[in-house]
């Protein structure tokens, strides 16, 4: 292991490497405070650029871009009250308060240790969970992957939240469905290409991810009138403050750090889980853990309310890497879109990558830590200059991103007829996304699509076309069984809230009888 | 209050409020459609001899798919139904929220301005194209100043043309329309 730390440290800091974290870090920290705009976005808009560069390069400028982003989230959630992701929503509860009290700096101040705590934390477990779990999936066969993949998908529709576990299903399924479009690999047949030519060589990721994410997500602030709001923006995000933390103030929030870190990175290695997830967790977790006076701070301004979420979402980062570099199986939509580069790379994410690509598997790892020092040695006094980037007015900013978005695609194939299918899935998603259809899934699916159909079509050959090898080995039956549950928890938990609702109404009935009798 | 009724509506159905569908309704219903569709269109997928022997074709995930997405989608409708029912007699039906209030007008503008970009990249060359895309994506946002309109394109095209074919050396092939008139090429 310490040979590859080594390959990977060795790999890291090669000057074009660590100028790729470089870059990394400050594309993402500034696409990322643009209110809509997630790390999915940024790293969608990023990968036409990381097709000319080795593949080490590649990924750590993506991973660069990942944390980036995630830290200009937490910067427009605490200047603007504007998430620039979901996972960075809680942090406004608290980093938003503190700036209106004039703390701005000390939040942002806050924030970025946090995350830097959490990055450091979840580092260390990376490096040590990784490679146990890739010797552990070396003896994985087919049809594990199948199951694994399939656990994978419903894993997201499950932790999707009420309500939208159908939806995510379905649009797990739709992504599935898109991912069988053009030339079968293994017959070669056509499938739903109808005739044109374009549509052989199937749809492409980056075109999928550039309409759904980045086109759908600037579109949409259109819709909804957000870049007409930039002018109270722009008066805000100027007045920063000092960024100084007192001694007591660290060792107030030390704890809440350490243990939202460890949460968040538990929570990211779990497929569907994520960043989102794990700030709310870690911010939950640490209400119910302060004393009642400290209770009445969350929400206006706690410095425990602002640094859990913080933590939390920055060590999950990490943790979703776990079954993305070992499995191969991403478990939320940005490893996804991690997973669709790497492949397009020619590498194969998955236990083999750590023996066949022990440069990109370190490098990668290491580099996140990397993107965590230089979130905080440089992006963090940089802030009041990056934030003077949202000055930028929308009106101009939009056709800009549109443009990159476009482009990206246009100067992989130079076909036009990207270009009109990224119009219609644009338009799609934004269909999709005014009835609350979630889009993570949609690019999962997609992206394990090929995989899952190898995988299956090798399985039943194997099996000779019996489903018996969905029980027939333990590890197999185990995966299944987990996705059992998984699948089966919405509907027992439904159930169990229909329950309780019944049995309520006769509590409170038999309550005031006994009152009426006393 | 008038109680006018048509006469096909019956007797019971007199106070319920106008039907109005749900978002999930109205998902689930594409979805089912799309569903169907995507089955159907599976059965243009060709076979192979011999085909019939084997366990796995190439239909043979298009037609998994096909099936969940329609057991899946109706259960939605189902479910979206039944809650849209127990609301209505709630007298809280939750409808679909009203499409004004969004700026639908701008999208559909910026998507044709997409469209339009597709085809003036193929007759008109990068350069053309992408600045009258930048100009009209500007204008459509509401930004009137010159200084914007103009300096933000061209110039910006213009830097960005040279950095794609000067230092990445990328070709861009120039449009179709001069290939024509013998320019470039």
């Amino acid at each position: 292991m310490l040979d590859g730390i080594l390959t990977g440290l060795g790999t890291a800091v090669m000057p074009m490497n660590l100028l790729m974290v470089f870059v990394g870090c400050f594309v993402g920290t500034f696409i990322g405070m643009l209110p809509g705009l997630g790390p999915i976005s940024a790293i969608a808009l990023m990968i036409p650029i990381t097709y000319g560069l080795e593949p080490s390069s590649g990924i750590i400028l993506m991973a660069g871009v990942y944390y980036g982003a995630i830290f200009g989230g937490s910067t427009s959630s605490i200047l603007i009250n504007a998430p620039g992701c979901s996972s960075t929503v809680v942090t406004a509860f608290d980093g938003y308060p503190m700036a209106q009290k004039g703390q701005a700096g000390k939040a942002l101040a806050l924030a970025a240790y946090a995350s830097f705590t959490g990055g450091t934390i979840s580092a260390i477990f990376l490096l040590v969970a990784a490679p146990a779990l890739a010797s552990v999936s070396l003896s994985f066969q087919s049809a594990d992957y199948f199951a694994l993949m399939v656990l994978g998908l419903t894993a997201v529709a499950a932790f999707s939240g009420k309500g939208q576990v159908l939806k995510a299903l379905l649009m797990t399924v739709l992504g599935l469905m898109i991912s069988t479009v053009g030339t079968d690999r293994s017959t070669g047949v056509e499938r739903f290409t109808f005739g044109y030519i374009d549509l052989m060589d199937g749809i492409s990721f980056l075109l999928l991810a550039m309409a759904t994410f980045a086109l759908a997500e600037v579109v949409m602030a259109v819709l909804k009138r957000d870049h007409l709001k930039e002018e109270e923006n722009q008066t805000d995000s100027s007045q920063i403050g000092s960024m100084a933390v007192t001694k007591e103030e660290v060792k107030e929030v030390a704890p809440t750090a350490l243990r939202s870190s460890v949460l968040g990175f538990i929570v990211g290695v779990l497929p569907g889980a994520g960043a989102t997830i794990a700030a709310f967790l870690a911010y939950g977790m640490e209400r119910n853990l302060a004393k009642a006076k400290e209770k009445l701070k969350f929400g206006s301004g706690s410095l425990r309310g602002l640094v859990a979420p913080e933590a939390a979402n920055n060590a999950s980062s990490s943790g979703s890497f776990v079954p993305l570099l070992t499995l191969g199986i991403p478990g939320s939509g940005t490893t996804a879109i991690m997973l669709g580069a790497l492949i397009a790379y020619g590498i194969q994410p998955g236990p083999r990558m750590m023996i066949d690509n022990p440069d990109v598997f370190w490098s990668v790892i290491v580099s996140m830590y990397i993107g965590n020092i230089v979130l905080l040695i440089l992006n963090l006094p940089l802030i009041p200059y990056i934030s003077k980037l949202l000055m930028i007015p929308r009106t101009v900013l939009v056709p800009m991103i549109l443009f990159f978005a476009i482009t990206g695609v246009y100067l992989v194939s130079f076909n036009t007829f990207d270009i009109y299918m990224m119009v219609v899935f644009c338009a799609a998603a934004i269909g999709l996304r005014m009835l609350n259809f979630p889009m993570a899934p949609l690019l999962l699916g997609f992206v394990l699509g090929g995989l899952m159909e190898n995988n299956l079509r090798r399985a039943l050959m194997i099996s000779d076309g019996s489903l018996s090898f969905l029980w027939e080995r333990p590890i197999t039956l185990v995966i299944v069984c987990i996705t059992v549950l998984v699948l089966a928890a919405p509907v027992i938990q439904r159930l169990l809230q229909k329950k309780r609702n019944q049995s309520a109404p006769d509590t409170e009935f038999s309550a005031v009888n006994n009152e009426k009798k006393a | 209050m008038s109680n006018h009724q048509t006469p096909a509506q019956p007797a019971s159905g007199a106070n319920k409020p106008p039907l109005s569908l749900n978002k999930d309704l109205i998902g689930g219903l594409i979805f089912l459609a799309l569903s169907i569709g995507y089955g159907l269109s599976a059965q243009l997928i060709p076979y192979f001899p011999g085909d019939e022997y084997e366990p796995f074709t190439a239909s043979t995930l298009p037609y998994v798919l096909a099936v969940l997405g329609t057991v899946l989608s109706a259960t939605l409708v189902i479910n979206a139904w039944r809650e849209q029912q127990k609301n209505s007699q709630e007298q809280a039906a939750p409808k679909l929220k009203p499409i004004q209030g969004y700026d639908w007008s701008t999208v559909a503008k910026l998507l044709a301005i997409m469209v339009i970009y597709a085809m003036g990249l193929k007759w008109m060359g990068f350069v053309i194209a992408t600045t009258f895309f930048l100009f009209a994506g500007f204008w459509v946002l509401g930004e009137r100043r010159k200084k914007i309109l103009f300096g933000a394109s061209l110039p910006f095209v213009l830097v960005f043309w040279f950095a794609l074919t000067q230092l990445l050396d990328i070709y861009l092939a120039p449009g179709q329309l001069f290939a024509l008139i013998g320019f470039g090429g």
